[in-house]
């Protein structure tokens, strides 16, 4: 439990300890508690409102969005094979503009930090998006998602950007497959935290199933399949439980290397495993679509996270 | 500013509404009803949880994402549904328990109370006519018009209420009128010799109607709303309803899987449908 309260500290202003996730940053990121969902698992704040006591999360992470509308991805988005998902949306949002005049007011009400998801696009884009997010009450940082093919170059710039045109703490998302390359890098450039990591990209085979699947989801509809002989493929972020012993992995040989905080993300199913996260040292762990199938899981890893961390505090 | 973030313990009210739409299913019975398996779960909520034609739950069956279950008849203990051979419901022993969510979603929205609905049309595929089964008595007048490949794949007139009106479409004109349901009149507007096409009969009922219940394939949808546009010119809001059956696997609208293009822009099946009016499909 040696780096398990790292960064928990007390608030003059709080009664209760908060978790600083930009210690760095000039006006930081506190949040109450360790657990938030993962981007694009949670919608923009209000789709859980029945289901999920926010007041129990540490912030809540939002759909990505990008300054241009996006449209849905056509075709089949979803297979499920095994335990695992295989998920490709094209991340469709309205763009922030439009996204902030419908969200305004939910964020302001919600009693945790919003942490925005921005789909990093170019450094001009993303700074356009950085300044318009920092005058939105509610809104206590920004997280970048970056394509897996991000050059280390314009992930910097990108980071640089967002820090510079915007006031608000940066949480730079490492892809799958490039945190050896990027975390490293973007920890000493500016990243005031990082996530480890976004869902890593898989391919699925679609047409296996039986005929009655394969109507139902649309097989035939082109778009995000690629077909290769009579076979289609769904390519896409990957989910599931299987992803939780890639996710230690990787943060026991980065999360005490890393000079700022890390917030651990894939396949969290349980207090347990959020608190093995937590033991390797992450900061803040976020639950990903495990939610969509037990709304309830995020409130029950955060119940289960609260004793033992105020236990450790005190 | 940023609001204070301070933690706060939820309040029972809060937990109740938490798990207010969470219910456990107890299994009555799971039983062949070729083609398909029929379902029967009784649910422990209030009888205003039971849902409704169009609503759906969603069922935990152990796969890693639930399964949208549509009722085929409900009472107040609870709803039927309808599904394929080998799915893991159909292994289930009668007692077991079932872990849904629901009910979510938007459903068909029919007449208002104290003003009966007398002339219904419903148009389904053979595969989805388990979604309109719950409309089948819903007015003093339906008509079912219901399209399959062939013969074979029509179930018995036996199986449907007396009062109803059944008018058959078949691709291969092995019975009741010469498919396919929509885009008959751009493919051909001779049909063979003996067989009639259907597109006549369908604007005849359409004009009929006071309101018109679909389920077939999303991509008809377009086509169909053409042809309600073109018979009834200003339709009022939801006269014509379509069913879109797609995943949904969270049914909160926050995993953005079950988006629908429609005339206005995506919506979201789970929360905005899966109960959509028909017009909002037509091609712009």
């Amino acid at each position: 439990m040696g780096r398990f309260s790292t960064y928990w500290t007390f608030c003059p202003c709080e009664s209760e300890p908060m978790i600083e996730l930009a210690p760095r940053h000039k006006y930081g990121l506190a949040i109450p508690g360790p657990v938030m969902p993962a981007a694009g698992t949670f919608g923009y704040g209000d789709a859980y409102a029945d289901w999920v006591d926010p007041s129990l999360l540490g912030a809540i992470v939002t759909n990505p969005v990008s300054m241009r509308p996006r449209r849905a991805a056509h075709g089949q988005r979803i297979a499920v094979r095994g335990d695992t998902l295989v998920v490709h949306t094209g991340w469709p949002n309205p763009g922030l503009r439009r996204l902030l005049r419908e969200v305004r007011e939910t964020w302001e009400r919600l009693p945790v930090p919003v942490i925005v998801h921005l789909l990093a696009g170019s450094p001009a884009e993303t700074a356009q998006a950085a300044a318009l997010l920092s005058t939105v009450t509610g809104v206590g940082g920004i997280e970048l998602g970056f394509m897996a093919s991000v050059s280390r170059r314009q992930a910097v710039e990108t980071v640089a950007a967002a820090a510079t045109e915007g006031d608000l703490p940066v949480i730079a998302q490492i892809p799958f497959d490039r945190v050896d390359d990027l975390a490293p890098l973007l920890a000493r450039q500016g990243a005031d935290a990082l996530t480890l990591t976004a869902p890593p990209r898989a391919v699925v085979p679609i047409a296996m199933g039986d005929s009655s699947t394969a109507e139902a989801w649309n097989l035939e509809a082109e778009g995000t399949t690629d077909e290769v002989g009579v076979a289609r493929y769904l390519r896409g972020r990957l989910y599931g439980r299987a992803l939780f012993p890639l996710l230690l992995n990787i943060l026991s040989r980065w999360a005490q290397k890393l000079p700022v905080p890390v917030i651990a993300c894939g396949g969290i199913a349980s207090a347990e495993d959020a608190m093995a996260c937590l033991t390797l040292g992450a900061a803040a762990v976020q639950i990903d679509a495990l939610i969509w199938h037990e709304p309830s899981l995020i409130n029950v890893v955060a119940r289960g996270l609260e004793k033992p961390a105020q236990e450790e505090v005190r | 500013m940023r609001p204070s973030w301070r933690r706060l313990t939820p309040s029972s009210a809060q937990l109740s509404i938490t798990l207010a739409r969470r219910q456990i299913a107890t299994l009555r019975y799971a039983r062949p009803d070729p083609p398909a398996w029929g379902l029967y779960l009784a649910l422990d909520g209030a009888p205003s949880q039971i849902p409704g034609p169009g609503e759906y739950v969603l069922a935990d069956f152990g796969d890693p994402i639930r399964e949208p279950l549509f009722p085929s008849a409900s009472d107040e203990e609870g709803f039927a549904t309808v599904v394929a051979p080998g799915h893991p419901a159909t292994r289930l022993l009668p007692g077991a328990k079932v872990d849904v969510l629901g009910p979510l979603g938007r459903g068909f929205r029919l007449a208002p109370a104290g003003h009966p609905l007398a002339r219904l049309l419903l148009i389904a595929q053979v595969e989805a006519l388990p979604l309109l089964a719950p409309l089948y008595e819903a007015a003093a007048s339906v008509v079912l018009v219901v399209e399959a490949t062939t013969r074979a794949q029509l179930p018995s007139p036996a199986r449907f209420p007396p009062a109803l009106e059944l008018v058959h479409v078949t691709l291969d004109g092995s019975t009741g009128y010469l498919g396919p349901l929509v885009g008959a009149v751009e493919a051909s507007t001779v049909a063979p010799a003996g067989l009639e096409r259907v597109d006549t009969r369908l604007c005849e009922l359409i004009a009929w109607a006071e309101c018109v219940c679909v389920a077939h394939d999303p991509e008809t949808y377009p086509a169909l709303a053409t042809i309600v546009k073109r018979v009834r010119l200003q339709p009022f809001p939801d006269f014509a309803q379509a069913l879109v059956r797609v995943p949904m696997p969270c049914g909160v609208g926050a995993c953005d899987v079950c988006r629908v293009a429609t005339s206005h822009g995506e919506v979201r099946t789970c929360v905005d449908g899966p109960v959509l009016d028909l017009l909002d499909f037509l091609p712009l």
